[in-house]
């Protein structure tokens, strides 16, 4: 909360936060209720009741504290997945490979997890897991930046191609020399109580929601207070005016799209260590596609992003309801999740036009 | 402007959503085991790994979802499709039993973690899975069952070994589990049984349902100059399709597809889930699952009662001859000596796994992990 009070514009504007903050959420309301309304009718051509669904998913998503913790846990890779996307947008970078990077955090996690055993320290042995997932995770993204570097390859090409690498690393790695069991589903070894993250109070959402949140803020002081960030930008708004000016435009780049492949390290350790206890096959699944996502809905922006990570997860766990409840197919969890896209870019397109 | 609005936004619902979640968990109160799970329960809940209509393993189980709503009309059905193989299913399941179930049926191989996870959170919950083998101890409130699907796999290979021109069937998998495993070797050993120079050539494609990987393993299967295909996969139409397509012959998994393909279709293993679904509910109901054949890993084939994998109609390429051969091969199956791997059974470096004269039993099969003589890839792969 200090970034925000720190922030000189805000002193400019001393309007009461309440006046100021009230329009905004009702522009939001109001999108979403649009949003929703769209969605009625195929709920209507589905022969489900709009009413029904609805209500179904208030009662069981927010209003119930599973539900709720449910939303938390699910929300805190998507935010980590998300701001490794902002960061190396912010230098003008288009970062497609959150789903291998996280996928590659998971793996750093757990080779570190084998190396190092369950004889460690616990602390020292989360402390071990998290370093090695970050570093996994900018390692695999520096592939993606040394090709755009050396070979002047497309980094949103490279990235998006480098996941469907990690998946095969991922597949070798459970299939043989880290499976569990030579019979079974492919899978490691389930994490020992050592080196799963623990939660936060008496609740079931692990302490990676504490980690993520923090690194909201770092991200977001990083991307407006420091030189680096200052640098990026001129980097990602013009690199021949900064490489003029003599700034070190390949370092830039490299060190944006590494520092976004570490965050998204990160949101793997945390899926493996807080949520999964096990890679199996499924890892990670969307976690990166759906993160991005995430970030251009909250325009690559670090604290919105909270906001849209937040949606996305409640989305995912309104899915429930809606086949428990409404008796829908389960995909149109993800019709929804698009009328909601749509509605929300579409009302930012048009506003950014009526201010031009 | 809209930085500092949205910021402040930001934070308050994520402290908001902090706060609430964190204030009501203890307002739950804990539950313990009364020692008759899901005895009168109102509600029962299926969750499947892929969608209810995929021509395959979750429509087989819908069906069978069904089939109880329709023998307990005052039980409420609750179910969950695409539900995938990681902890999100145990949310799910955790859904269901907050609007009341009391008895679960997860029904995908890797739903077993989550279902056990469910199961001890929840001791008043029976929490079944479908396929998969609890190899500790079994808690008190879960168990899974399966039918020996390698048997009618078995009789289907006669028929391909039969219909084969080039002596090469292909197989399409999922995963090198144990179940998948029994059904390629007891597919390769029927089609032995009526020629001897057969080979089955194998393809993974790391997924339950996949259409692109299917499309690309059917073709490579297909190019090998394979004549027949069956698969192991929850959604079957692409396989068979791309088979129909170049002219080769169909071996069906899961449900039957023959409409798809009306030239190639031999025959298939397909499901009949809803005497055992409803027998498992009305175990549960009574509060006698505690101690009960389904307390337990379960499996039924022919030598113990229903199988709930019967064989699919006959296409038109297999002749009355071949019928009576699977007949009577049914027939042997049922019998005390009978099995898809009645020794001796080599392995594909040529050791023996089961002596000649021996009979494994349902549960060593199980556990099977090597390809027989004759099949063609790589299980670690």
């Amino acid at each position: 909360m200090t970034a925000v009070v720190a922030d000189p514009e805000a002193e400019q504007t001393p309007a009461p936060l309440l006046s100021r903050a009230l329009p905004v959420v009702m522009r939001w309301v109001g999108t979403l209720a649009v949003a929703l309304v769209v969605f009625s009718v195929l709920l209507l051509l589905k022969g489900a009741s709009p009413v029904t669904a609805y209500t179904g998913i208030w009662e069981s998503t927010f209003l119930r504290s599973r539900s709720l913790q449910e939303i938390v846990v699910q929300m805190t890779p998507l935010v980590l997945g998300a701001l490794a996307v902002a960061v190396p947008a912010r230098a003008g970078l288009t970062n497609v490979g959150g789903e291998g990077q996280i996928i590659m955090g998971g793996v750093g996690a757990c080779g570190a997890f084998l190396f190092v055993g369950e004889t460690a320290a616990p602390g020292l042995l989360l402390v071990a897991m998290l370093v090695s997932a970050m570093v996994a995770g900018a390692v695999w993204a520096g592939i993606a930046a040394a090709m755009r570097l050396v070979a002047g390859v497309n980094e949103a090409i490279s990235t998006l191609l480098l996941n469907f690498v990690a998946l095969d690393v991922l597949l070798f790695l459970i299939y043989q020399p880290w499976r569990e069991s030579p019979v079974g589903q492919p899978a490691t070894v389930e994490l020992v109580d050592a080196a799963k993250l623990p939660f936060v109070a008496a609740t079931r959402i692990n302490v990676g929601i504490v980690l993520a949140l923090v690194l909201a803020v770092v991200v977001y002081l990083a991307l407006s207070r420091t030189r680096w960030g200052y640098k990026i930008s001129v980097a990602g708004g013009n690199a021949e005016a900064a490489r003029r000016a003599g700034l070190n435009v390949r370092l830039l780049v490299l060190s944006a799209l590494m520092i976004g492949g570490a965050l998204a390290g990160i949101a793997g350790m945390i899926q493996f260590a807080g949520v999964e206890y096990k890679l199996r096959p499924s890892f990670g699944y969307q976690l990166g596609y759906t993160s991005f996502l995430a970030c251009w809905l909250a325009r690559h922006q670090p604290f919105p992003i909270l906001v849209a990570a937040f949606v996305f997860a409640a989305l995912s766990v309104s899915g429930d309801s809606l086949q428990l409840d409404a008796g829908v197919p389960a995909a149109s969890i993800h019709v929804l999740t698009a009328f909601i896209l749509i509605a929300v870019l579409g009302f930012t397109a048009s506003r950014r036009k009526a201010a031009a | 402007m809209s930085v500092h609005q949205s910021t402040v936004r930001a934070l308050a619902v994520a402290c908001a959503a902090l706060v609430v979640a964190g204030c009501t968990s203890a307002t739950e109160a804990g539950s313990s085991g009364d020692g008759e799970p899901g005895k009168d329960t109102t509600t029962v809940g299926f969750i499947m790994v892929g969608p209810k209509d995929d021509f395959g393993y979750n429509q087989a189980v819908y069906e069978g979802s069904q089939a109880v709503e329709a023998a307990f009309p005052d039980l409420e059905v609750l179910t969950a499709e695409n539900v995938p193989e990681d902890d999100t299913a145990a949310t799910t399941m955790q859904q269901m039993i907050d609007e009341g179930a009391e008895l679960i049926f997860a029904t995908s191989y890797g739903h077993l973690d989550a279902a056990l996870s469910v199961a001890e959170e929840n001791p008043d919950v029976v929490v079944v899975q479908q396929g998969n083998t609890i190899t500790d101890d079994i808690p008190e409130n879960s168990g899974t069952y399966f039918g020996t699907v390698y048997e009618p796999m078995y009789l289907a290979g006669i028929a391909a070994g039969t219909a084969t021109e080039s002596d090469k069937l292909g197989y399409v998998y999922a995963f090198p589990i144990p179940q998948t495993i029994a059904n390629i070797n007891a597919f390769e050993r029927g089609a032995q049984s009526v020629n001897p120079d057969v080979e089955t050539i194998t393809v993974s494609t790391s997924s339950w349902c996949d259409p692109g990987k299917q499309q690309a393993a059917a073709e490579s299967l297909l190019d090998e100059g394979v004549d027949v295909l069956t698969q192991h996969q929850d959604c079957t139409s692409t396989v068979i399709q791309a088979a129909e397509k170049s002219g080769a012959m169909t071996v069906g998994y899961h449900a039957d597809a023959s409409e798809i393909a009306p030239e190639g279709w031999l025959t298939g293993a397909v499901w009949d889930w809803g005497p055992v679904y409803t027998d498992i509910v009305q175990t549960v109901v009574d509060g006698d699952f505690v101690g009960s054949a389904y307390n337990d890993n379960f499996r039924v084939g022919y030598k113990t009662g229903t199988n709930p994998f019967v064989l699919a109609p006959y296409g038109p390429g297999v002749s009355e001859e071949t019928i009576t051969a699977i007949e009577t091969a049914q027939e042997w199956l049922g019998t005390e000596e009978g099995s898809p791997f009645a020794g001796p059974v080599l392995d594909q470096d040529g050791e023996v796994r089961v002596e000649e004269g021996g009979v494994p039993t349902y549960a060593d099969n199980d556990v099977m992990d090597y390809f027989v003589q004759g099949v063609i890839g790589n299980l670690a792969q």
